[in-house]
């Protein structure tokens, strides 16, 4: 199906980029780690075995969904309730694997899924803003990979450290804080432009506005009022320009 | 729950984080975006992010209230112009932890 020959430099390894996904992605595995630590604690403190912890962040890797389903797990909820619940908290990764796809099309389809399935908020995020052009260039892939194993490796040693301490582990103490610092320090490059400033002033006032939103809505609802309020801006700027021409 | 249960719903859990994040690394080039939708969900992943912090800096975890002036938004304020002034991302992290420690130790808000 697919000519190795067509697309040589896709799927080689460059060892440049993979050193440079790596190199921007350490920075954030100290965050990542944290909200991992959160997450485990969580599911040990909502009633989980040890086994069942350690299952859940092996093979789920979604900590918004797994904090959602904790909760629905505690109180018998039927398992499609709990799966439907998953589906819906996880809606914005839609949005993601459609930006993220089309770079690597070329590949093989489990690679391909496996590559989605670990491709997390932040991930997405610094990728995009290193190759924000779909067309093919070589290194894309290692420095993805660059980015993906370190992210998965802090993300699960920060959970399974939480799940062994479990109750240790203070709530107050706010590690979880760490993650969102580093979002914020992911976020400030990218709101250089008008319109993008404005999205995501408009997506944050959404996110807490509509927060009380069962299945995690508000933060969809955010996603979306903040892309369209983008997209007015980046119009309304080109209509101006057209004006003065 | 028994055991068994909660692996199953650990199961359906791992579907439906294959379903939402891989669907389209897998069907993807069966599907054709309109132009001006991608020119959209260019901005989904800034957006997102604005989104999954906004509460943390916002709100108050306890009550789920509107809440301007606790620790995490006055350090998450003062780490974005710590980040501006250093362009480093882990000294802005280890920057805005103590500080949110320090003035949730003081009680300063």
């Amino acid at each position: 199906m697919n000519d190795p020959a067509a697309q040589p430099d896709l799927a080689a390894h460059n060892e440049a980029s993979w050193r440079e996904g790596i190199k921007t992605g350490v920075p954030t595995l100290f965050g990542i780690g944290a909200w991992g630590l959160v997450v485990g604690v969580a599911m040990i403190k909502s009633g989980l075995t040890v086994p069942q912890a350690l299952g859940m962040t092996l093979f789920v890797f979604a900590g918004s969904a797994q904090l959602a389903s904790l909760p629905l797990i505690a109180a018998s909820a039927p398992i499609w309730v709990i799966f439907a619940t998953a589906v819906v908290v996880n809606l914005r990764f839609v949005i993601f694997s459609a930006l993220l796809a089309p770079h690597f099309a070329s590949l093989p389809w489990r690679q391909r899924l496996m590559l989605g399935y670990v491709a997390g908020d932040m991930t997405v995020a610094i990728y995009l803003q290193r190759y924000p052009e779909i067309r093919p260039e070589p290194g894309k892939l290692s420095y993805l990979k660059g980015l993906l194993y370190p992210n998965w490796a802090a993300w699960q040693v920060g959970s399974i450290a939480g799940i062994f301490l479990g109750n240790m582990v203070p709530t107050e103490w706010g590690l979880g804080f760490a993650g969102t610092l580093a979002i914020v320090c992911i976020l400030v490059p990218m709101v250089a432009s008008k319109p993008a400033l404005c999205g995501v002033l408009v997506a944050a006032a959404v996110s807490v506005l509509a927060a009380g939103l069962p299945y995690k809505l508000g933060l969809l609802a955010a996603v979306l009022v903040g892309m369209v309020t983008a997209m007015a801006v980046e119009e309304i700027g080109f209509k101006k320009a057209n004006k003065h021409v | 729950m028994s055991d068994l249960e909660i692996w199953i719903t650990i199961g359906a859990l791992v579907i439906a984080t294959a379903i939402t994040r891989s669907s389209f690394w897998v069907i993807g080039q069966h599907v054709t975006i309109p132009t001006r939708v991608n020119e959209m969900l260019r901005y989904a992943p800034s957006c997102a992010l604005a989104a999954i912090v906004g509460p943390d800096l916002l709100m108050n975890p306890g009550s789920l209230a509107i809440d301007v002036l606790n620790p995490k938004l006055v350090a998450g304020l003062a780490s974005i112009g710590w980040y501006l002034f250093r362009r480093n991302m882990l000294e802005t992290i280890v920057f805005g932890m103590l500080l949110f420690t320090a003035l949730r130790l003081l009680h300063l808000f």
